[in-house]
Formats: C-alpha cells, sequence, structure tokens
C-alpha cells in the first residue's frame, strides 16, 4: 500500500512552485489580471514550463514527452493552482491527451513533440453554451464529403481557455448519425472565428469558438469513448487545480489570521475561526486525496475511475469554493479590495469550479454510476 | 500509488475470508438481527463466538507472537477490519481493552502486567472498560475527581465515573483517579485496575435515546485497588492516559467505510423502494453522503500508507475522527431527509421493519460527543495541525 507521492514526485511538484515563487509571483499574476486586453499567455512563464517537462508529461517517449500519468500530472496543475498561474497549461497537456489517445501514428508524430516542448499551443472544445460535460452537450456539427478526409464543421463551441493563442484546437463534434467524434482544426483555419467573452477570472482568457464549413482532420479514434476519456482527465487535472488553489487560500488565510491583533488578540484565536479553518483544513485535504485518487484510476484503467472522477470533481469543487470564499471573509475588509490577492483566488475558483461538470452534475453522476 | 497488498497479506485475506464463511450463522447477516436479542444475551453469543476466533488466530492481528498474537502487519489488521465487516462478524465485547489497554500495556506495563492481562482479554475471560468521563469531567477530562486514598498497600477509591461502554459485562475497569489529595488539573492523577467484582463497585445501566443500553455509570464507594496495580507510575496517570488514547490511530477507516457504505447501500434501496429516487434534491443529498465516504476510504489508505512508513500520525488523528463521524452522522440525516414520514416509523408497510436503521440513526448523535467531541476536535486541528494560538 502506497497512496502517496512519490520522493520524485514531491520533487516535480517543489521543482514547479518554487519556478513560481521566483519567476512568476503574485505581482506577476497582477500583471495578466491588469492587462485585460492582453493575451494573458506570458512567454517567460510559458517556456519556464516547458523547460521543466510540464508541458511534457503525458506525451509519450517516442515523441519527446515524459511518458509519465495523471498522478504526475496533477503535481504540475496543483501547483500551478496555488500560484493561480495563468496560460494555456491545461488546454495544451488536455489537446495533447486527445491526440495520444485518439490520433493516428502519424497524428502523433505531427502533434505531440510540438505541443510537449511548448512549441504549440493546444486547446480543447468540447461543450456548447448551457450543455453539459458529458458529450451530450456538444454543439458542433461535422460533414464528411464521400470520398474526403477532411470534414467541415458547423457550430459553436464556449466557454473555451485561449482559443486566441491556439495553434491547434481539438473540436468535440457530432457526425450526421449523431456520434460524437474528435477534430483538429488548425489556427487560420477558414471559417473560424473565436470571440473574447471577457471572463472576470483575470487569470485566464476565455472565449467562444465558431466554425463555419472549417476544415477539419478527424482524430482517427476519436469516438464517443474518446470524448469521455478527455472529459475525465479533464475534470481531474481541473480539480487538481481547484485544490491547489482551495489549499494557497487556506495556508494564506490561516497566516493572516495569527498575526492579525483585534481585541488585543489574534483573530486566528477565536473559535469562531479556528473551527471554521479546520472543518476547511479536512475537506480540502480529503479533495486532495480525491484528486490523487481519482489520477490514480485513471492510470490504471480502474473499474471505479469513473466514481472516483466525480467524487474529485465534486469534492474540490466544494473544497475551493468554500475554502476561497473564506479567505476574503476572514481576511476581513482587506480581503474585499483590488490591491489584495484574495480575489485572485476567489474567482479562479468559481470560474473553473463548473468546467468538465460542476459539483451537482458529478454527484449526479455518482449516484446513477452507484445507485442505478 | 500502489494501491495493492502483498501476496502475503492477500493470503491472509483468503484464509480469513474462508474461515468467517464457514463460522457466521446465516441469521448473523439479516440487517437488525442482533436487536431481536436482549443485551445479555447478544453480549454472551459475541464473547463466545470472540473467542472461537481467537483459537482460530483470527484476533490481536497486530499484536506480537509472544502476547498471543499474529504477528501481522498494519495492512492485515486493516484487511481484518474490513472482511470482518463485510461478512458481518459481530462487533468485539472487549474493544476498550483490546483497542486501548492492551497496547498500552506493551508499551509501558510491568512484567506481571504484561503476563497476567494481556492473554485473558484476548480470550475475552476478562471483559475491560474504561474509567475516564465523570459527571463534571467530559471534554475536561483533566477536571476527574474520583480520588483514591493509599491505605496500606492499597488505594481506596470513591467516585464515579459515567458513559462506561459494557460497564454492565465489565470485571475490570482502568480508570483514571486522583491518588494525590488536592492536586489540580493533569498532575496527581493514576491510571489504576480495578476489580469491578467487589463490594465498593457498582455499575447501573444508561438508557440511551436509542433504547439501548451499551453505556452505564459506575459508581466507587471505598472500592479497594493494591497499589501494584498501576498502570505508569502513580501520580503519572495524564501522560498514561494520552499514551492510551494515542493508540485510537489504530482504528481503521477500511473498516469504518465498509460498514458505512453498506448503511448508504441500505438507505438508497429504501429510497428506491418508497419513490424518493428519481428526486434530484434526494439524489444530490445522498451523493453528498457518498462523496464524503469515498473520501474516508481514501484518507484510510493514506494513513495506512503513513502507519507503514513508520510517521507519527500526531493530530492527524483528529481529522480522521472528524471525517468519519461527521460523514457516519450526515449519512443519517439524509435518511430522514429523504424518506421524509416514512423514515420515522418502524413498520411503514407490513413487511418493511425500518427500526435497525433508527438504532443507527440515532446513535449517529453520540459518535460526535464520544472520544473527544467535533468541537475539541477541530480546536486540535486549529491548534496543532495548523498552528493557530490557543
Amino acid at each position: 500500500m502506497f497512496f502517496a507521492l512519490t520522493d520524485e514526485q514531491q520533487a516535480f511538484a517543489s521543482t514547479v512552485t518554487e519556478f513560481l515563487a521566483d519567476r512568476f509571483d503574485l505581482e506577476a499574476v497582477r500583471g495578466v489580471v491588469e492587462d485585460p486586453d492582453g493575451d494573458g499567455h506570458p512567454l517567460t512563464l510559458w517556456k519556464g514550463l516547458a523547460d521543466q517537462g510540464a508541458l511534457a508529461v503525458l506525451v509519450p517517449e517516442e515523441h519527446d514527452g515524459l511518458g509519465l500519468g495523471l498522478v504526475d500530472a496533477q503535481v504540475v496543475a496543483r501547483a500551478l493552482g496555488a500560484g493561480v498561474a495563468p496560460g494555456p497549461w491545461l488546454a495544451t497537456v488536455l489537446a495533447a491527451e486527445a491526440v495520444r489517445i485518439a490520433g493516428s501514428a502519424e497524428q502523433q508524430s505531427r502533434w505531440l513533440p510540438a505541443l510537449a516542448a511548448g512549441e504549440t499551443v493546444g486547446i480543447v472544445a468540447l461543450r456548447g453554451e448551457g450543455g453539459a460535460w458529458d458529450g451530450s452537450g456538444i454543439t458542433v456539427d461535422a460533414n464528411s464529403a464521400e470520398g474526403e478526409s477532411t470534414s467541415r464543421l458547423n457550430g459553436s463551441a464556449s466557454p473555451v481557455d485561449y482559443p486566441a493563442v491556439a495553434g491547434l484546437i481539438v473540436v468535440a463534434a457530432t457526425d450526421a448519425s449523431g456520434t460524437p467524434g474528435l477534430y483538429l482544426v488548425e489556427a487560420g483555419a477558414s471559417g473560424l472565428t473565436v470571440r473574447d467573452q471577457r471572463t472576470y477570472d483575470g487569470t485566464a482568457r476565455v472565449g467562444a469558438v465558431e466554425f463555419a464549413d472549417t476544415p477539419a482532420e478527424p482524430l482517427a479514434n476519436g469516438d464517443a469513448a474518446a470524448v469521455r476519456a478527455l472529459l475525465a482527465r479533464g475534470a481531474v487535472l481541473n480539480a487538481a487545480d481547484l485544490v491547489g488553489v482551495a489549499r494557497e487560500a487556506l495556508t494564506r488565510t490561516v497566516a493572516y489570521d495569527r498575526d492579525r491583533n483585534q481585541f488585543g488578540v489574534p483573530v486566528g484565536s477565536f473559535q469562531a475561526l479556528k473551527h471554521a479553518l479546520a472543518d476547511l483544513h479536512v475537506a480540502v485535504t480529503m479533495a486532495e486525496h480525491a484528486v490523487l485518487f481519482a489520477a490514480h484510476a485513471l492510470d490504471t484503467d480502474d473499474e471505479g475511475a469513473a466514481i472516483a472522477v466525480a467524487v474529485a470533481g465534486s469534492k474540490a469543487a466544494d473544497a475551493a469554493w468554500n475554502a476561497t470564499g473564506a479567505m476574503i471573509q476572514f481576511f476581513g475588509g482587506i480581503g474585499f479590495t483590488w490591491e489584495h490577492e484574495a480575489h485572485f483566488f476567489y474567482k479562479r475558483a468559481r470560474r473553473r469550479a463548473p468546467l468538465f461538470g460542476s459539483a451537482a452534475e458529478h454527484r449526479e453522476a455518482l449516484f446513477v454510476a452507484t445507485a442505478l | 500509488m500502489d494501491l495493492t497488498y502483498t501476496a502475503e497479506e492477500e493470503q491472509f485475506r483468503q484464509e480469513l475470508r474462508t474461515w468467517l464463511a464457514e463460522n457466521i450463522p446465516t441469521e448473523w447477516t439479516v440487517p437488525g438481527y442482533w436487536a431481536t436479542l436482549s443485551d445479555t444475551e447478544s453480549f454472551e453469543k459475541r464473547r463466545e463466538w470472540e473467542a472461537r476466533k481467537t483459537a482460530a488466530g483470527f484476533s490481536g492481528i497486530q499484536w506480537p507472537v509472544e502476547y498471543g498474537g499474529r504477528g501481522g502487519t498494519p495492512a492485515m489488521k486493516a484487511i481484518y477490519d474490513e472482511e470482518t465487516v463485510r461478512a458481518h462478524a459481530p462487533q468485539t465485547v472487549n474493544v476498550l481493552g483490546l483497542t486501548f489497554l492492551a497496547p498500552t500495556i506493551m508499551a509501558i506495563g510491568t512484567e506481571k502486567q504484561k503476563a497476567e492481562i494481556i492473554g485473558p482479554m484476548l480470550r475475552n475471560e476478562v471483559i475491560w472498560c474504561q474509567g475516564f468521563s465523570e459527571p463534571g469531567a467530559g471534554s475536561d477530562l483533566a477536571a476527574v475527581a474520583t480520588r483514591g486514598v493509599l491505605d496500606g498497600d492499597e488505594y481506596v477509591v470513591n467516585g464515579q465515573k459515567i458513559w462506561t461502554t459494557n460497564a454492565m459485562h465489565g470485571d475490570k475497569i482502568f480508570t483514571i483517579v486522583r491518588t494525590e489529595a488536592g492536586s489540580e488539573k493533569h498532575k496527581g492523577l493514576s491510571m489504576l485496575l480495578i476489580d469491578m467484582d467487589q463490594p465498593g463497585v457498582e455499575a447501573r445501566p444508561l438508557k440511551q435515546m436509542s433504547g439501548a443500553s451499551e453505556f452505564g455509570e459506575v459508581f466507587f464507594t471505598d472500592a479497594r485497588v493494591k497499589a501494584e496495580d498501576c498502570l505508569g507510575e502513580i501520580g503519572q496517570g495524564w501522560r498514561t492516559a494520552m499514551l492510551l488514547l494515542s493508540f485510537e490511530r489504530g482504528a481503521s477507516g477500511v473498516g469504518q467505510y465498509t460498514e458505512f457504505r453498506r448503511q448508504y447501500d441500505e438507505i438508497v434501496a429504501e429510497a428506491k423502494r418508497f419513490g424518493r429516487a428519481d428526486d434530484p434534491v434526494a439524489r444530490q443529498e445522498l451523493a453528498r453522503c457518498l462523496v464524503e465516504l469515498e473520501c474516508l476510504r481514501y484518507h484510510a489508505m493514506h494513513i495506512l500508507t503513513q502507519v507503514e512508513q513508520g510517521r507519527d500520525l500526531g493530530s492527524e488523528s483528529s481529522m480522521t475522527k472528524l471525517q468519519w463521524s461527521e460523514a457516519f452522522q450526515d449519512l443519517w440525516e439524509a435518511f430522514e431527509h429523504v424518506l421524509g414520514p416514512e423514515a420515522t416509523l418502524a413498520a411503514p408497510r407490513p413487511d418493511v421493519d425500518l427500526s435497525p436503521f433508527h438504532a443507527q440513526d440515532h446513535w449517529s448523535r453520540s459518535v460526535t460527543i464520544w472520544g473527544g467531541s467535533s468541537q475539541v476536535q477541530r480546536n486540535i486541528v486549529a491548534e496543532r495541525v495548523l498552528g493557530l494560538p490557543r
């Protein structure tokens, strides 16, 4: 029995955390937050992550990747969440996962090395406005003319992370028979439109992607199962980011409440705060366990993986939601100001919580998977 | 991450599973079976069964062989907890002795205590009670007032203990007594091992809100105990008590998960029976409970890993207690919310008996109180884990 990170995995986490502390701290994050017209994709950060192998973690070694698993990838996601780091890391990792899972050998050779090196930014467009995150919420149609290898996409996907800087878009679309599949669209393709949707989370850039007879290349094995596999991986890595946000929000709040004096004593000595923070510590710890377990379940094709993903998705979303709300409350008035960093954590948690399935959607999936 | 057990551990699982299959009567697996027996009948049946289990080599899983144990690994203890729950084995009748007293004696007991106490306890020949709480000393355990006065080579003990599990069946009781007159708080206490079969000790049952009487009160009126029957040194009772309570960390979340998950599935089955499983609000509440139970399972694997690595869990045990006790209580709240008026009826239909559910439901109110209340646990997590000021 070994339910923990290995020494190597802990070292990997430290490398990313220390890199962010040295090279992309909260002042740098603030620079991105306060420049909403910028692309939200600082190249110093991107290159640094690429140098550390953070983009190559899931890519097989034969395609210049590290050939590691989701347990390793969630280490990076947690560190980026804790640092409220901007950039299309998750989007690019998921695009590479799509190509790894469903691409032909030729598609893999063409895209994986570039995605692993950070030379190409990849993104995923898996759901349409108002839709569910289970493959049923796709609002893009794919049509293939007789004898042609290229399909034509029509429709839209929203919200999509970092569409403006993407070189490669992995699109979930349904074909004429209603079957979901995965398609590759390259930047600059005809009929491709990106509209910035101006998210309140300044640590990301989000847009709607529209397709009008846009040429797309089907991923060779991009069937409904591949769409579900990609959504599950997205759910776990997004949950890992949320867990990182939650832990850091809690740690910062505890540190502040140890020192902040009112009524002549540290406010952290009051049980009203202590008990709330203790409950949050338990909740965040359980969410960390759940993400780790779900990542391992997917890595090992465990038969209970769908249940594990639902548990992790709901627990992490709730933990991040609650920890970042508490951060503002327990910093008091200063935590409500623009100058303070609490709103970076709060907004990131709330933007990400519904992605790849909200807490409630994950609970419904969990109930269905176990009871019906 | 490696969530598998070794071949030797899986071999142990198979042996235990086979023995349990051959030694658990079918009627025991019917929900609510034990509630159909009187308290004494239930106790004697369990006592006898457990003695057979010990003879077969399936007790004291992690204890050293020299104490009659199996000399197994922490993982084997987790497997034992999981398999016994799965097979509907009854709970041990000697839980406080086996969980707390035995490891404390192995750690700091005299040779005489080791030789005389552990074997009979393991064979259920001697049932042990715990004499800690008093009417005036609950969460504030150091406020104990039961006093012991030295008279020759014996202490004469007067006072009252309460919430004593198995009080009516106990043979002996490990008791925190104030042996230094005029001492206060943590000082001047001793852990005395008192024979309950004497005129100066009277046990009375305490009927709980569920109607059962798992607890009792124990009254000491000039009860006598030899000064040598003290665990740890005289006057060092607080230290002994803290060491003793630290062994709760061995409590296995794996077994608890298995038990609570079965209860969750039973509640879902009732929700379906009464047409409540299609309600999205009910489904959300049930799924919330399952999320917490699954987290308990993951946490148990994490704790087992820490134990196998030889790490001191310290105050992390308070987090474990909070997670399992609150999740268990929430599960039974969900039972009430989801089933609505039917939840309150023992016989909502002629062929449906919900009284075993009511027993668990009402029991669930106790688990956030005993063994350190949730409020005490939150203080511990806040102060010793998060480092918030006292």
